[in-house]
């Protein structure tokens, strides 16, 4: 619990530095280019101090850590791995782009996540060709998208 | 204005413009009944492709169309599956679901597409007659007015779009910050691009959305892991809910207007219209104790505001070029790279195609409507489908609809880390629609601040107009600040 308000207390200060930082870069700059950025920057330096300031009191206080919004609250997960485990599946995925290449990715994915959450083989396979075709039809046959070259093909070349 | 109207419904009803209003209801149906996709989601993997479109009218039909329909079928994992489909349909699960445990969801499947549909023709119809009013008042405005607006508009979405006001703020101002990156064309001087010339022409506003959207969307839908432990049939009763809907014709009527107001004031979106309803209903509804138990208003009520709130967010946006939220943020994207620019163009030259949309609306939620009554036993299906078949779908299209922004290595670098913002905002109760306005609107800010500084120095501050904005801005600002502080404060004094 408190962890999670410490994090929330970083994220806030990460926050501040970035606005902070883009401030600082902004003042070496002709008006034209630096007016929005020195009205709003002030302003959102202030903001994001006394943010800092009341996420630092939170992490004492005992209150429940209770985080309300009008978007649907983030889902709790049951797996062991949290948030770990999703965010592991798009690195991979982002990996294997540039590694073999969009057209090779899609396939694999597509049939590795489908597999490894209880989808049968058949289901996996139908999904992975389904989508491989769809996106080689679509985006490569008739759009002629400039896919970027993997790292694969320039370490064969 | 009656040619207009007639040009902008001929418009829509050529072969060309009924089709892609129908592939737009098509697919805001489909992300309507899958639930855990969102409709800024789709909207996001759309506009890469969408923009490269010609015919401006064809862009309206397919985006409006979608945008228009998706609360209409979110009704169904609603009430089948207790799982909201979109945003808006949240309240619908709490007398929706109880009915189809009963054995009515059929019953109340029916009543929330009537109502959808009487909230659907309603919003245009009210969108309509505003243009009369808007008119004179959107042409008195100079460059300060409209600066003190895109403000106001930017600090309701923050203050308004969560319980959290400064975050949303702060959220916002980050969102400016991204507008500006880039080579700056009239100083010369290159804004946060690290002389990177990648950066030069600023980031992709579908990089930004899908980052902070798209993935963050999939990883809840990938940890929830939805499955359907329990599974409901659609029972009978389906004439019923239509007669249910004719019987609580005020109730509707009455929802509907809270829809548009919801809708027109700039932060609240489809998320709360629904509640705001809901909470109507009951206090304004004789024999209020069946609601929570599966009483049909209970349905009726959300349904058809959540349907009627997409017109009157349509007011701001093409009035202002002010989006009332997240979709009509990222549609007016799409509305300015085809040549439609939102503002007193709309109410001029470019009226037809203003009553393009206006018909597109009231035609889709009629399409909506048939589809989801003619196909509701195959759709209610698709509610079912487990999340392994879902999240690789939408992240494989997350990916290629970033890539397709500038068809560059690094657009999927830039969406790894506005996922991580996305993911980072979400995960620390962050709003993250005010980013997203932020980056629409930021561009538009700088200019008509700057054009305020050169024209008129430090007098524009001293305009009639301007000095009432700031006054409406400051009290929309502080007001929900002072108000969260109290009831903060009501909730410490109460705890044990």
């Amino acid at each position: 619990m408190t962890w999670i308000k410490i994090e929330r207390a970083l994220f806030t200060l990460f926050v501040f530095v970035l606005l902070a930082g883009a401030v600082q870069v902004a003042r070496e700059w002709a008006i034209r280019a630096s007016i929005i950025i020195l009205l709003l920057g002030g302003l959102g330096l202030a903001l994001a101090l006394a943010q800092f300031i009341s996420d630092i009191k939170n992490i004492e206080s005992k209150k429940p850590d209770e985080v309300l919004t009008m978007e649907a609250p983030a889902a709790k997960s049951d797996s062991r791995w949290g948030n770990l485990e999703i965010w592991g599946w798009i690195l991979g995925f982002y990996a294997a782009i540039h590694v073999i290449g969009f057209l090779a990715a899609v396939p694999l994915f597509v049939f590795s996540y489908t597999k490894a959450y209880g989808g049968s083989s058949i289901l996996s396979l139908i999904l992975g060709v389904m989508s491989w075709g769809f996106v080689y039809a679509l985006f490569d046959a008739i759009l002629h998208v400039p896919w970027p070259k993997p790292l694969i093909a320039s370490l064969i070349s | 204005m009656i040619e207009a109207a007639l040009e902008g419904l001929q418009s829509v009803l050529t072969l060309h413009s009924l089709a892609m209003m129908s592939l737009g209801v098509l697919i805001g149906s489909l992300v309507g009944f899958l639930p855990g996709i969102g409709g800024p989601t789709t909207l996001a993997i759309m506009l890469p492709f969408v923009m490269v479109m010609q015919d401006p009218v064809a862009v309206i039909a397919l985006l409006v169309g979608m945008d228009a329909v998706g609360n209409t079928a979110s009704a169904f994992p609603s009430i089948l599956i207790s799982v909201p489909g979109s945003a808006g349909s949240q309240a619908t699960i709490l007398d929706g679901y109880p009915m189809a445990k009963r054995g009515e969801a059929a019953r109340a499947l029916s009543a929330s597409f009537m109502a959808s549909l009487v909230g659907g023709i309603i919003g245009p119809l009210i969108l309509l007659a505003s243009l009369p009013v808007l008119r004179p008042l959107v042409l008195s405005f100079g460059s300060p007015e409209f600066f003190v607006l895109t403000l106001w508009g930017l600090a309701m979405v923050g203050v308004l779009s969560g319980n959290a006001p400064v975050k949303g703020l702060l959220a916002g101002i980050i969102g400016v910050f991204i507008a500006t990156v880039g080579l700056d064309m009239k100083s010369g001087v290159e804004r946060f691009s690290f002389g990177e010339p990648y950066l030069w022409e600023g980031i992709s506003l579908i990089i930004v959305a899908l980052g902070i959207f798209g993935v963050p969307e999939c990883i809840d839908l990938a940890r929830r892991k939805t499955s359907i432990a329990e599974r409901h049939e659609l029972g009978s009763g389906f004439k019923q809910g239509i007669i249910d809907v004719m019987q609580n014709m005020w109730l509707t009527v009455r929802s509907s207007a809270i829809g548009i107001w919801v809708g027109f004031l700039p932060g609240l979106g489809s998320s709360v219209a629904d509640w705001f309803a809901y909470a109507n209903a009951i206090q304004t509804e004789k024999h209020k104790e069946n609601f929570g138990k599966g009483d049909v208003r209970g349905v009726i009520a959300p349904e058809a505001s959540n349907n009627s709130k997409e017109a009157g967010s349509y007011i701001p946006t093409l009035a202002f070029g002010i989006p009332g939220g997240t979709s009509t943020a990222l549609i007016l994207v799409a509305f300015t790279a085809v040549g439609i620019n939102p503002g007193p163009d709309m109410l001029t030259t470019q009226l037809n195609l203003t009553f393009a949309i206006i018909w597109t609306l009231a035609i889709a939620n009629i399409m909506a409507v048939f589809l989801c009554m003619a196909f509701t036993k195959p759709i209610a299906k698709c509610c079912f489908l487990p999340f392994y078949t879902i999240v690789p779908i939408i992240l494989v299209f997350v990916f290629i609809g970033a890539f397709a922004a500038n068809l560059n290595r690094y657009d999927l670098l830039l969406l790894m880390v506005f996922s991580t913002l996305g993911f980072m905002m979400r995960r620390h109760g962050w709003p993250r629609a005010p980013l997203l306005l932020g980056v629409v609107l930021g561009t538009k800010m700088e200019l008509y601040l700057w054009l305020s500084y050169t024209r008129y120095g430090a007098d524009w501050l001293q305009r009639p107009g301007v000095i009432l904005l700031f006054i409406l801005l400051l009290a929309s600002v502080l007001y929900p600040i002072w108000q969260a502080r109290r009831v903060g404060a009501f909730i410490e004094a109460d705890a044990p």
